[in-house]
């Protein structure tokens, strides 16, 4: 069990260090918002023309 | 070694030509920043202009001078001193070339001003014919544009210089920017210039007595577009090469910063029919080519957001953050050199977004017209580019003038940022709304003789004027920073921050410097959008219109 444990934080440790994940996150949000953006005025869009 | 002894400092010299250029862009937020106030308040429908001034001579005077003035300006002297830093001193030729352009610009830019000033111009700022100014303006507006160019000779000289001088190596990376935007802003302007002294000039002088609007429109366009990159590029110059050395950090990429701008270049031109999207005279299928040409601007965009993120999580992961979003805890938020860039850049996330609907084609009829888009740029030039600019003169001008960012001055660009960001959140805030309800831009207030619509509009107009007012302190408060970094702070030495790439050993590839491989794309690109619509403009054009002078 403790030995499991270390194992882990290592990993953890290497992957922090130069890892991308946040940067990966972060553009998907700011894709996620004009899509959601586009999509909304879109459907106002068909609704009045 | 010389290398590095040759640019600690800006040169004195140079420091003073860039120095000029930013008194004048400073001067411009005053009486523009003034002039956008009035502007909110008349339209809260509380209060009047006195002595008979007009609201669409002030939207000029707002337009015109925050719009063309503050930015050509502060561009032009940001790029000046970016290059003379990192690719070396000017010679007194290259020098005198930029005073003559900059005293160009600046009789150019009194007259144009006179002439708003003396209601003789109110053609508000995209300047559409058929609305006829007096002459002086439009030799004005030339006159900006040829000592422009004067400027952006100084550059293209230099350049050329540090190539001869370093055969077979890349350029300094923001030398190779500043080059970039230079001859970007080169080609654009062709466009301006040719309607403004072929059409516009003859017309307001009476040799010629009609206009073809829709060739001057089209024209105006081929350079508005590319102009709000001429904006931006600047901005993203601080954000991918001065906020990574100012956190600490490294640039994600040097090669990747110079594709996109690159990218900027041959795709920012031919687009311009999307801002033309409803007018009749342009065939739907060249719309639709120049939409598809206008989303791949949003390769570029999106490579510089992932870029900065990656710069951002990169030096917080280094200093020991951890989790998802850890890194953001490391970054210098008490540094105003940093967060008020970083304010601009969190804006143009919702603004790239609104840019996306405005040019989707047909979904433009939604927002067309309406103060949905005066909220759109407010986000872009006036938050993302401005913002960005007030934070490298938090320490381009100390270190140009030999003084120092003190950590109240700090303190109090902070507090501007920051106020910045609540009234553009109120002020854009309530245009995009009130635009999506079908409010009118370029209107003053008026009740529509009671029209219901018109009447949900106005509580959104309140809340433009207190935005706009919370935006007006943060414009008072950014002077009294520049005032006293330009003249009061004590003396020292400030830095200029030039970032380093992660991985040195990366050579930019030389293709990138390949300016006639570049050019000839951007040409062919702007040949192939605009030669068959613009013949269709002259050929099948309707009669001609008279000049009008409504105000
Ligand atoms: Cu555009």
């Amino acid at each position: 069990m403790a030995k499991a444990e270390l194992k882990s934080d290592t990993k953890t440790e290497i992957e922090d260090s130069s890892s991308l994940k946040g940067t990966l996150v972060s553009v998907f949000f700011v894709g996620f918002f004009i899509v959601v953006l586009w999509v909304g005025v879109y459907f106002l869009y068909l609704d009045r023309f | 070694m010389l290398k590095s002894s040759l640019n600690i400092k800006v040169d004195r010299r140079d420091a003073k030509l860039v120095m000029a250029h930013f008194y004048v862009a400073f001067i411009a937020l005053l009486v523009g920043g003034l002039a956008g106030l009035l502007q909110v308040l008349v339209r809260s429908g509380k209060f009047e202009l006195p002595a008979g001034i007009g609201y669409y001579q002030i939207l000029t005077v707002h337009g015109v001078v925050l719009g063309l003035v503050l930015t050509t300006f502060f561009i032009m002297g940001f790029q000046l001193a970016a290059v003379s830093k990192t690719a070396g001193t000017f010679t007194n030729k290259q020098r005198t070339i930029g005073w003559i352009g900059f005293w160009i610009m600046t009789i150019g830019t009194v007259a144009a001003a006179v002439m708003i000033l003396l209601n003789e111009a109110s053609v508000l700022y995209t300047f559409y014919a058929p609305l006829q100014a007096h002459f002086v303006f439009y030799l004005g507006l030339t006159l900006v544009v040829v000592g422009s160019w004067a400027v952006g000779t100084t550059i293209i000289l230099k350049y050329a210089e540090w190539r001869r001088a370093n055969p077979g190596q890349p350029s300094p990376l923001l030398t190779f920017m500043a080059l970039v935007n230079t001859m970007m802003w080169t080609v654009a302007t062709i466009g301006v210039a040719a309607t403004v002294l072929i059409q516009l000039l003859p017309w307001s002088l009476g040799l010629v007595e009609t206009v073809n609007v829709g060739v001057s429109r089209t024209l105006f366009w081929y350079f508005g577009h590319p102009l709000v990159y001429f904006w931006l590029l600047p901005a993203y110059m601080a954000w991918y090469v001065m906020i990574p050395k100012i956190i600490g950090g490294k640039i994600f990429s040097d090669s990747l910063a110079r594709m996109s701008f690159i990218l900027f270049l041959l795709f920012s031109i031919p687009v311009g029919f999307h801002h033309q999207l409803l007018e009749p005279g342009i065939d739907p299928a060249w719309k639709f080519l120049q939409v598809v040409l206008t989303f791949l601007v949003v390769i570029p965009s999106l490579m510089t957001a992932f870029s900065l993120f990656a710069t951002f999580e990169s030096y917080g992961r280094s200093q020991g953050a951890t989790g998802l979003f850890g890194w953001l805890k490391k970054l210098p938020w008490k540094d105003a050199r940093f967060t008020v860039p970083f304010i601009g850049m969190l804006a143009f996330i919702p603004a790239g977004a609104g840019g996306i609907v405005n040019a989707s084609h047909q979904m433009n009829q939604v927002v067309h017209n309406t103060v949905w888009v005066t909220g759109h740029f407010h986000l872009t030039v006036a938050t993302a580019v401005v913002l960005t600019f007030f934070g490298v003169s938090f320490w381009l001008v100390p270190h140009l003038t030999g003084r120092k960012l003190t950590k109240k001055m700090n303190k109090l660009a902070l507090i501007q940022g920051y106020l910045w960001a609540i009234g553009m959140t109120f002020m854009s805030g309530a245009m995009h709304a009130a635009g999506l309800l079908g409010a009118p831009r370029r209107s003053s207030f008026s009740e529509y003789g009671g029209a219901a619509q018109a009447a949900e509009w106005i509580p959104y107009q309140i809340a433009q004027a207190v935005g706009g007012s919370i935006l007006f302190i943060a414009i008072i408060l950014m002077l009294y920073i520049f005032v006293n970094l330009a003249f009061f702070a004590p003396k020292g030495e400030e830095e200029f921050p030039v970032g380093e790439a992660a991985n040195q050993t990366e050579k930019a590839p030389m293709v990138f410097e390949n300016w006639k491989l570049w050019l000839g794309i951007t040409v062919l690109l702007i040949l192939f959008a605009y030669t068959i619509p613009f013949i269709d403009l002259i050929k099948n054009a309707p009669p001609g219109a008279q000049g009008y002078k409504l105000w």
